[in-house]
């Protein structure tokens, strides 16, 4: 909403510059969202009068005159000569600032000697003014401008005023006009609030003789107040109302519809003025009827679109046909025009959830909608009714029919809300003195009905519909008081508690963990497209209001919001990507599922100019998820490969712990991988973190270091390809050789000598005692079990080393 | 001549041999030419039964001596030769790039949300979750939000297609709620996490983002609390020297409100006198009892703010998609 300096002065007194005053209100609680200067071009200058002109002693172009600035008589030195005794001219007097183009310096009017003469002020061409080019010679006023008078308001230039766009918090409609905005300075300046004169002089005849209100639907139109205004002329408004409107971004259109938006900028109070005759006459009189609309009842607004309505709008009608959608905007058919004599002047209350509804449902948002949806007062109808017919009896002429109608069956009881003093303090932390709080709410015009020691009672004005309970008057006072005033104390108070705190860190663990590793942390977007949810999942939660297709779903995975990162890297000629994702996923029946995802794809160490070290392969990724949980102290994860490809990879494994499949591992398809721009091999993982962590392994302890030599034995084993490291290890537990510490794959080997559909596998055993040094045989005994259970459960054909 | 005086003269022979030798191969020569099974020097002492019993022990000791002389030289020589082979054969030029680990980096928004968490958690305040798909009655009924307020359409809030239809909540609020029913007070919690508000993306909007609410209910907390707990996170996060103003405002859930903003070189740079970063108050009375808290009892405050406007404004990064590309050029800059 928008107020000027000068407007807001009208209703309150203030001494507050123009910074003070926007700083003042922003801390009200009314954001300043811009500050604007309108008008004020010329100020310094005044309308002159030469009195006499001499030649300069001491120059020949120069002239040497008496000049009469309307107070006193000045010397000017002047080099102009198109000019004579008793002329008006514009005379810049010492310390105006001169108009200059923007980004020019300001050039400043001083008093000073030229050629040996004291010069006080200038006279101005018109191109000094930059009112036209000419420059030959000063500006020669008529003789009928007035001496003395600023030149901006002889030339009908705007006043000088600061237009504040404010940004009103839904709760406060009150303050959708200049009085509401004045009665918070009113509060807290202490100086009183001056309202306009509302007693406009009625003529003898009254208004129920010409015009009847029939109300059929109170609840959404709790009160309905008209005047007739009779005789209107309808025409251009008044320079100030017209002046005043387009300040605050209001177009004028003729003075009886610029008076009714000039009380609502004034009031907050929405208005409509309809042309009186161009509704239905029934014997002699006019109805206004209030009603709900009928199903596909057509109406056309005064913008000339035509609306089709539902019984849910309401519509002001007369006995015949809709004449404005209430409280949105009024119809064509009975719009103002330069015809109309007879003017039926709107005040109302409409429900706000009513307005909203079909302000919304039309796509109608106007001024009155926005006011009528955050709620109106409905206390200040007949006022502000009053309020505007006066303001169109004094720009349009005419006479106001006495009294007016009112249908307010109901009026709303005025709540009292008891204040406790010792309350306000115990929310704000400061002590408050009853007196100074008493202050600050009847400055609102709340009224103090009762008073106790430790208490007071106060009625709540009905534009106040923000105030419902004691706290709201708490805030009341915080406001008034200043929150900067209230002292900021020290962090106090409890050691917090709940049980995700430790979830956190552990989530915090597995990123340092992989960061460690060399992978870059990925947040991916929530919602991604269902085309890319299906490469994982095929139950997938859909949205009922997607933005669009391609974010029309929760993500089931994180697999695809990191395959749309890659192809943002691939795009940019990062060929090299290493990323991970730790987020939420989500399954039907509001399940929300916490996951580490990783991608890696093309060079496995940042460029090198000796060499590259190879690129990703299936078992970089293997070792980061290997060491990652091994890190987080996670262990009994079984890798099981797949036998056959799926949508997402060509090669794969379930990674499961006992029974319980906690993710996958694989290689991307490559047709997959071409979609995200890929021409290498990608490789993916994802795991379910929240059974991870919850199988976290944390306490650590110490084992004494070995204090005796070890032995190693090496084995390589021609073995089906279908046996793998897990089946070796498994004989290897199983045969549980003495003093065996470690077993290590070395080598795998295919090609020479090794027949097809076997592999070779190499392992290295070491054997160690924490007791003594072994001696050969008892390592050979050992481990020749070892080897012979290879051959037996695994069928291998024992290598030469 | 006799054995006696050979011994002098082969010494020296011997040592140049062995001082003369430039790689291993030589020195092994050299080696198993004096003192090796057939070496001159293994020679001399096979010589010695035949002398004399006088000179036999005058032999032996000269000898010996001659022979750790040349043990030293030896092992100078072999010392000498290891030191000539590490030498690199070119000039190492230092200024080349080394070869470097993959170092991964964590995501900016992560950065900031833990630095956050640190200086909330100097304060004794822990990190508190829920979910993100929540009900209308966690996310705005309990919140004291008025039935018809516009957050609540499917214009502004994103919504399940289930007929149960939960929506995506658009602030991290509701977990105050979810926390409050659980949890006896004093609570003393903060909630980062991902909110959603239909937005089309543009650089300052994306569907999806962080938020992060903090939350304080116990006996006696004030407005006087919540200004010097915010004032100390603030500082932390945007440096000691930043000011922090306080302006009321309204929230649904909170009584009185506040927004607040902060000045310091950042905003005087981008030519603000004050940049609005959150929105704070006491919690409305209404939410207290809404989670059977008696409010004459319990009072408590609660603040929010947005992830990626701390982080856009601390690195001055200028468009909010760019933390949802993953693009490691910009990862990395953090």
């Amino acid at each position: 909403m928008k107020v000027t300096y000068n407007w807001l002065k009208e209703y309150v007194d203030f001494d507050w510059s123009v910074e003070e005053l926007a700083e003042r209100i922003t801390m009200l609680g009314v954001e300043v969202e811009g500050i604007e200067q309108t008008g004020g071009a010329f100020e310094g200058i005044v309308v002159g009068q030469v009195i006499s002109r001499d030649q300069h002693p001491n120059a020949d172009k120069l002239t040497l005159c008496k000049v009469n600035d309307g107070s006193r008589e000045l010397q000017i030195v002047c080099g102009a000569t198109n000019f004579h005794a008793g002329d008006k001219v514009a005379l810049a007097t010492v310390g105006t600032a001169m108009p200059v183009e923007e980004g020019q310096k300001p050039f400043v009017i001083k008093e000073g000697k030229i050629r040996g003469e004291v010069s006080q002020g200038m006279m101005c061409s018109g191109k000094e003014l930059k009112l036209s080019d000419d420059h030959e010679g000063i500006l020669i006023l008529p003789e009928d401008a007035v001496l003395g008078q600023a030149f901006g308001d002889h030339l009908g230039a705007k006043e000088k005023d600061t237009v504040y766009d404010l940004e009103v918090t839904p709760n406060r409609p009150d303050l959708n006009g200049v009085i509401g905005i004045a009665r918070e300075i009113s509060a807290i300046t202490g100086n009183p609030l001056k309202l306009p004169d509302v007693d406009p002089p009625e003529s003898g005849v009254e208004i129920s003789k010409a015009v009847a209100i029939d109300v059929k639907d109170p609840d959404l139109c709790p009160r309905y107040n008209a005047r007739v205004i009779q005789g209107v002329e309808v025409g251009p408004s008044p320079q100030w109302l017209s002046a005043r409107l387009e300040q605050v971004g209001v177009r004028p259109i003729n003075n009886v519809v610029d008076a009714t938006n000039f009380v609502m900028m004034e009031t907050g109070q929405p208005l409509h003025a309809f042309d009186l005759n161009l509704l239905t006459e029934v014997e002699g009189k006019r109805t206004v009827i209030i009603r709900r609309a009928s199903e596909a009842e057509k109406f056309t607004t005064l913008d000339n679109q035509e609306h089709k309505l539902t019984n849910d709008n309401l519509l002001i009608a007369d006995s015949k046909k809709g004449i404005a959608l209430a409280g949105v905007m009024g119809g064509a058919n009975t719009e103002i025009n330069s015809n109309t004599r007879d003017v039926l002047l709107e005040t109302a209350y409409f429900n706000p959830q009513n307005i909203r509804a079909t302000s919304k449902k039309l796509g109608l948002h106007t001024d009155a909608s926005y006011r009528f949806e955050r709620g109106a007062d409905i206390g200040c109808v007949d006022w502000v009714g009053r309020r505007a017919a006066k303001l169109i009896l004094d720009v349009s002429g005419g006479q106001l029919l006495a009294g007016d109608l009112d249908a307010f069956p109901q009026a709303p009881d005025l709540k009292q809300i008891v204040l406790r003093y010792e309350r306000v303090n115990a929310i704000l932390g400061v002590s408050i003195d009853p007196v100074e709080v008493n202050g600050f709410l009847e400055g609102l015009d709340l009224e103090l009905v009762s008073q106790e020691k430790s208490s007071a009672a106060f009625r709540i004005p009905t534009w106040r519909v923000d105030i419902k309970r004691e706290i709201d008057l708490i805030e009341e006072v915080c406001r008034l008081y200043g929150v900067d005033k209230i002292p900021s104390t020290p962090p106090k108070g409890c050691l917090g508690e709940n049980e995700y705190d430790v979830r956190h860190d552990d989530i915090a663990l597995t990123r340092n963990i992989l960061t460690g590793l060399g992978l870059d942390e990925a947040q991916g977007q929530t919602l991604i497209s269902d085309q890319s949810a299906r490469l994982v999942k095929e139950e997938l939660v859909e949205l009922e209001n997607p933005l669009s297709s391609d974010m029309n779903v929760l993500r089931p995975s994180l697999m695809p919001g990191l395959l749309d990162s890659l192809k943002n890297n691939l795009v940019h000629q990062s060929q090299n990507v290493a990323l991970f994702e730790v987020g939420r996923t989500f399954a039907p029946e509001s399940k929300e599922i916490r996951k580490v995802a990783i991608l890696i794809t093309g060079r496995r160490y940042p460029a090198f100019w000796d060499d590259d070290r190879g690129k990703q392969d299936i078992n970089d990724l293997k070792g980061v998820v290997d060491q990652m949980l091994e890190l987080l102290g996670i262990y009994g994860v079984n890798f099981n490969r797949r036998e056959v490809a799926t949508t997402l990879y060509i090669e794969s494994a379930e990674i499961k712990m006992g029974k319980q499949s906690i993710g996958q591992m694989g290689q991307l398809q490559p047709g997959v991988g071409k979609r995200f721009e890929a021409r290498e091999a990608v490789y993916l993982a994802e795991l379910d973190l929240d059974t991870l962590l919850q199988r976290r392994n944390s306490s650590k302890s110490f084992k004494g270091l070995p204090q005796f030599p070890a032995s190693e034995r090496d084995v390589a084993m021609l073995v089906d390809e279908s046996v793998t490291h897990s089946d070796v290890l498994e004989v290897v537990n199983k045969v549980k050789p003495d003093n065996l510490v470690t077993a290590r794959l070395f080598d795998v080997f295919r090609g020479k000598n090794v027949p097809e559909g076997q592999k070779s596998l190499a392992y290295c055993f070491t054997y160690r005692s924490n007791d003594k040094t072994l001696k050969e045989k008892e390592i050979n005994s050992a481990h020749d079990v070892l080897v012979k259970a290879f051959r037996d459960q695994l069928s291998a054909t024992i290598r030469d080393t | 001549m006799s054995l006696l005086d050979e011994i002098g003269p082969l010494k020296i022979e011997a040592l140049a041999e062995l001082n003369s030798a430039n790689d291993q191969a030589a020195l092994d020569r050299a080696k198993g030419a004096w003192l090796g099974p057939q070496g001159r020097f293994t020679g001399l002492m096979k010589q010695m039964g035949s002398l004399s019993k006088e000179d036999r022990p005058l032999a032996g000791k000269a000898i010996n001596a001659a022979k750790s002389e040349l043990e030293v030289a030896l092992k100078e020589a072999r010392d000498r030769i290891e030191l000539a082979g590490a030498v690199p054969s070119e000039p190492i030029d230092f200024t080349a790039p080394g070869r470097r680990l993959r170092v991964g980096k964590l995501h900016p928004l992560t950065q900031v949300t833990e630095d956050i968490v640190k200086s909330f958690r100097k304060l004794g305040f822990v990190v508190a979750d829920g979910p993100e798909v929540e009900d209308e009655y966690h996310c705005f009924d309990a919140l004291n939000t008025p039935v018809d307020h516009p957050a609540r359409d499917a214009q502004d809030t994103f919504y399940v297609a289930t007929d149960s239809r939960p929506l995506l909540r658009t602030h991290t609020s509701s977990v105050q709620i979810r926390v409050m029913k659980t949890q006896k007070p004093p609570v003393r919690i903060i909630v980062p996490g991902r909110v959603y508000r239909r937005d089309t993306a543009d650089a300052t909007h994306n569907p999806t983002f962080h938020q992060v609410e903090g939350l304080y209910v116990d006996k006696g907390v004030t407005v006087s609390d919540l200004k010097g707990t915010v004032e100390f996170v603030f500082r932390e996060l945007m440096g000691a020297k930043t000011q922090i103003r306080f302006r009321p405002h309204y929230f649904s859930y909170t009584e009185p409100s506040f927004e607040i903003d902060f000045a310091n070189s950042l905003t005087r740079k981008m030519g603000k006198d004050w940049l609005e970063i959150a929105g704070c108050g006491m919690v409305h009375p209404a939410v207290l009892e809404e989670v059977g808290l008696d409010p004459e009892e319990w009072t408590g405050w609660a603040f929010g703010f947005g992830i990626e406007r701390i982080a856009m404004l601390r690195y001055g990064i200028n468009d909010i998609r760019l933390f949802y590309e993953n693009d490691t050029r910009f990862i990395h800059q953090f």
